[in-house]
């Protein structure tokens, strides 16, 4: 049996029902080459395995924000999460302070997020049964644009709260080394 | 008439073909499993080093009883004209500030290689005076509306030099000079 490729077009036909064509020319076997349809997967599919996620997005990162880009290879936690922007506090999704002049003028920790994160403290200890000494975390994801004053406010809201370590929730770059 | 034997065997050798469907198939589950839980954006944290305020008199920064690698940690204070460090060995301008567009916006940035440059003459120095010490923590104290990318990328290059905890705290410009002037009349009195 020959097997050679036919030089003449044959279509690539997918259906088993035979047309006159190939019943006319019953030997010729048409193969379609795959060799660089595998190459190209194969580059697919190791570039997918390298970004591949076995954890899958633990945040949920607003689209009112930007945050800012860093180096730092340390994981993130599933933590409470407070968002920072120009406009709100948003802590677990709910505004606590709309952010103004007001606010900006001052470096104290703000009221009404300590009174809100002390509960959140309270509630997380009794619900879960952690005890004091356990070290709570927080991630901060704050908008590139905000104040400095804005973010230590938060952060010494969240100290005064009892949340002794403050983490910056930022989007990886590579390249620590080109420089 | 037949040729004679040359004595070459004249068979003609077939490659085997490798049938590459069931790797096509497999790369088509593959594919659309490992798109689905792919994450091009990677999220990573910055642990922040617990610092003291700073309050609006200057103070807060120091105390009688510092540790000796409080007394040897670095401090990077940003205003909206300069960036300096402040050390152990005394406070010296790093750069001034300069502008570029980020973002489509008109922004503030600081010279980040001056910085690095002088981080690593810093920690050659620590390694060579105070070699026992281990020195990680460091201090960004900055004026209050100093944007937070501007922030993250000092941070960034501190890490790169061994200063991998760090601080923050945040000041008034009137109270940022006033530490200025009182760490340049220090070091020129010594």
């Amino acid at each position: 049996m020959s097997s050679a490729p036919s030089k003449r077009h044959v279509p690539l036909l997918l259906g088993y029902k035979k047309t006159k064509a190939m019943v006319r020319g019953k030997d010729k076997k048409v193969s379609l080459n795959l060799t660089s349809m595998i190459d190209m997967f194969t580059i697919l599919v190791v570039f997918l395995i390298k970004s591949y996620s076995a954890e899958g997005q633990i945040v949920t990162i607003s689209d009112a924000l930007t945050l800012p880009q860093s180096r730092s290879e340390q994981r993130i936690e599933l933590n409470l999460e407070i968002m920072v922007t120009g406009d709100a506090i948003v802590v677990d999704g709910e505004p606590i302070v709309y952010v103004d002049e007001e606010l900006l003028s001052q470096g104290n920790p703000i009221p009404v997020l300590v009174e809100r994160l002390s509960d959140h403290l309270e509630y997380t200890r009794l619900m879960r049964g952690i005890s004091d000494e356990e070290e709570m975390k927080v991630n901060i994801q704050g908008d590139v644009a905000i104040p400095a004053i804005l973010l230590q406010r938060v952060m010494s809201s969240c100290a005064t709260a009892g949340y002794s370590t403050q983490n910056l929730t930022v989007i990886k770059v590579e390249g620590g080394d080109e420089e | 008439m037949a040729k004679p034997a040359s004595g070459r065997s004249h068979r003609i050798r077939h490659s085997p073909e490798v049938d590459l469907l069931p790797v096509m198939n497999l790369f088509c589950v593959i594919i659309p499993f490992l798109l689905l839980s792919a994450s091009f954006l990677e999220i990573s944290i910055i642990e922040m080093a617990p610092t003291e305020g700073i309050s609006t008199s200057g103070a807060g920064t120091t105390s009688l009883a510092q540790s000796e690698e409080q007394q040897l940690q670095p401090k990077v204070i940003m205003t909206q004209e300069q960036m300096f460090l402040g050390t152990v060995f005394g406070t010296s301008p790093i750069s001034q500030v300069t502008q570029e567009v980020r973002g489509g916006e008109l922004v503030d940035t600081y010279d980040l290689q001056a910085l690095s440059d002088a981080l690593e003459d810093l920690r050659e120095e620590l390694d060579r005076e105070f070699a026992s010490i281990p020195v990680h923590k460091i201090t960004i104290l900055t004026e209050d509306n100093i944007r937070y990318d501007n922030i993250v990328m000092v941070i960034d290059v501190c890490a790169e030099h061994g200063f991998d905890q760090p601080g923050l705290q945040v000041a008034a410009y009137s109270v940022l000079r006033r530490q200025l002037d009182a760490a340049a009349a220090a070091s020129g009195g010594e």
